[in-house]
């Protein structure tokens, strides 16, 4: 029966709440029925306990933790901690979703999927976009044909700089290029089921924010396996004056039209004195929560990612090839050579 | 009263002639390869058409160039010669050798040469660079412009890329001169599009490193629906950021059933005043200049160096390399 199937209890441990995704994800496991968290583990115990206590749940030591006979871990930890979070996971829980991007290197993205496969554990990378309506209904527009052949996409995932590890090189493996490319990477080889074979970047190091030390600005140019070319923003270009935290847009031109998608359009545009200025506060859908869902359906109804750890490392390519392109000054030809 | 002379009467031949016939000038001269065009214009302009160029000169002070690309070469140098000051029309010429020999031309006949790029005369656009220079966007970051619309259909002249240079040269052009008026001179481009995918429509996404680092985007395109024209500006610094989209920002909506009465047709409008007409501001500005020697806002060397980035976007499309400005020079045509 169905319904026994999508009310089977799961148990979930959140491995680090380093990213602060973590919360979200968390809120949205608390709103499926049958679901329980079982407990909390982060390297930095005082977030780690700060994060039980609000959540009412317990804190844990890792190995404690994986012994609470869990059906799958959530890992949000900084980017290059991972892979090593996968592993002491992998065949301990038959079921990880790994925040994104996957990892910080493609040896560590590709041992990630190996132990992974080996242990007979289903590894899920978190692109939520993928779960946006406003980017489902853009897929159904493409996959109608109503558009003929497409020609171009154009697309910013702006953002605000997150300070904190993020800007750190050793823990999150790069800055602004890093963050920002793998969400639109991901949603346009999903969109069309195909590769990017070609990036050419010019990144900007603190050039929003002056001796920051890390990338802030990029621009990409790729060409895709199915001969669309196009670009993304990635830039922390958003500061704290501004209304929102970034946006996600996806511009299309094709044959016979053009699709302009801005996924935090839908939004009410706040004006508060105690803020001092206006605040956008989205109401469109929650992302996080269907991708929370399909993580869940996915461990309840035994079937395999819809976001699979090949895919993580895919987008993951295409940043490092960024990187690649912006220190060459050349475009770089995907994939990328052996490391 | 200064005299004006039209030389060509293409569409922007009109639009000029709509701002030169609000300023305090004469129109006494039209001149087209097409007399008959000349003689049209004349009747509906005022002033007298010409079939001699020496005799059009003749009866001028300005000469405004409204022909096409391919001719500002010989129209500007003989205007020179004839020690006239010169309007004419973006962009400056369609290969460099022609800018070079337009530039050294009107230096060694010591007249000035404005180049109508019309866009720093649209009141969002100057607005846009009053606001970075004002300092309260901080340090140069990323810009991004957007200008797309509809294939020039019907047209033999922008259809032809060996005359127009395609949508880069035409459209993007506007959006190089704009992000080098911010953000100062380019050092490289990289532009990926359909200029020479055999299609019947065109568009280019271009990137720019800008000399102090910073970084712009362009989206050039001919490859909207008939009727569709979006413009959009975007400038970050390390202070703030502005931005206007004119698919968003409009004034005015209509909403009208339409003729069967079973649907609706949506249009949107942002009406200005006369005297904000970006087309009448940049000739007031050029008369403005002509009168008091202040400086034009555009110069040769700017729409030199306009014509020298897109035509190094355009080499970028067909090599899929970046191009370095500085060391860029146009193959033989």
């Amino acid at each position: 029966m169905t319904t026994q199937i999508t009310t089977k209890p799961v148990k979930i441990g959140m491995l680090s709440f380093a990213h602060g995704h973590a919360y979200s994800y968390l809120n949205s496991l608390r709103n499926i029925p049958g679901v329980t968290v079982a407990g909390v583990y982060d390297d930095d115990v005082t977030r780690g306990q700060s994060a039980a206590e609000q959540y009412k749940t317990e804190f844990f030591s890792a190995e404690a933790l994986l012994a609470q006979d869990l059906d799958g871990v959530i890992i949000c930890s900084e980017n290059a901690k991972h892979r090593p979070m996968v592993e002491l996971a992998a065949g301990r829980v038959r079921h990880i979703l790994c925040e994104k991007p996957i990892a910080i290197s493609m040896a560590d993205a590709q041992a990630m999927i190996d132990v992974c496969a080996k242990t007979g554990t289903k590894l899920q990378i978190a692109f939520p976009v993928r779960f946006a309506p406003t980017i489902q209904a853009l897929k159904a527009t493409l996959d109608n044909g109503e558009l003929g052949q497409v020609f171009a996409v154009q697309a910013t995932n702006h953002g605000s700089m997150p300070g904190g590890w993020f800007i750190d090189k050793t823990l999150a493996g790069g800055g602004a290029v890093l963050d920002h490319t793998v969400h639109v990477i991901d949603v346009l080889r999903w969109f069309w089921g195909t590769e990017v074979t070609e990036v050419y970047a010019e990144i900007g190091d603190s050039l929003l924010h002056p001796g920051l030390g890390i990338d802030d600005a990029g621009l990409l140019s790729f060409k895709l396996a199915n001969g669309i070319y196009g670009t993304l923003d990635t830039s922390w270009s958003r500061l704290a004056s501004y209304t929102t935290w970034g946006d996600v847009k996806i511009e299309i031109t094709a044959e016979n039209g053009i699709v302009f998608v801005d996924s935090l359009k839908q939004h009410l545009a706040v004006s508060s004195e105690l803020v001092g200025k206006t605040r956008w506060h989205g109401w469109g859908s929650n992302m996080d929560q269907g991708l929370i869902n399909d993580f869940i359906g996915m461990i309840r109804e035994d079937r395999s990612p819809s976001i699979t750890g090949e895919d993580g490392l895919r987008a993951l390519e295409v940043a490092l090839g960024a990187y690649q392109s912006a220190a060459s000054g050349k475009p770089v030809q995907l994939p990328l050579g052996g490391e | 009263m200064k005299r004006v002379g039209i030389l060509g009467t293409g569409n922007i031949a009109g639009v000029h002639l709509a701002g030169w016939q609000r300023l305090p000038v004469e129109i006494t001269a039209h001149y087209d390869i097409f007399p008959q065009a000349a003689e049209k214009a004349a009747q509906q302009f005022g002033g007298r058409a010409f079939t001699d160029l020496a005799q059009f000169f003749d009866h001028v002070d300005i000469v405004d160039i409204c022909s096409p690309s391919h001719a500002h070469k010989d129209n500007v140098l003989a205007a020179a010669a004839a020690g006239k000051a010169i309007v004419c029309e973006k962009p400056l010429a369609r290969h460099l050798s022609d800018c070079y020999a337009i530039v050294e031309g009107v230096e060694r006949a010591g007249v000035p040469l404005f180049i109508a790029q019309v866009v720093r005369f649209f009141p969002q656009f100057a607005r846009a660079k009053a606001v970075l220079d004002s300092g309260a966007l901080g340090k140069p970051g990323v810009i991004r412009t957007i200008r797309a619309g509809a294939y020039p259909r019907g047209s033999a002249f922008f259809a032809n890329f060996e005359l127009s240079g395609g949508v880069i040269l035409d459209v993007s052009i506007h959006d190089i001169d704009f992000q080098r008026w911010c953000f100062g001179d380019v050092e490289r481009v990289f532009a990926r599009g359909l200029t020479f995918a055999d299609q019947t429509k065109d568009h280019a996404l271009i990137t720019l490193r800008f000399a102090n680092g910073a970084l712009g985007h362009i989206e050039g395109g001919w490859a909207s629906p008939p009727g569709q024209w979006r413009t959009r500006i975007e400038i970050c610094g390390d202070q703030g950021m502005l931005e206007w989209d004119a698919e968003e920002d409009a004034p005015i909506t209509k909403i009208m059933a339409n003729a069967a009465g079973d649907g609706k047709i949506r249009t949107t409008s942002s009406p200005l005043g006369p005297d904000e007409n970006p087309y009448y501001a940049e000739l007031a500005h050029f008369l403005e200049c002509l009168e008091t020697g202040q400086p034009l806002r555009v110069t040769p060397r700017d729409a030199l160096q306009n014509v020298k980035v897109a035509l190094a976007a355009i080499e970028s499309v067909r090599t899929g390399q970046p191009i370095d400005i500085a060391t860029f020079e146009e193959q033989a045509a």
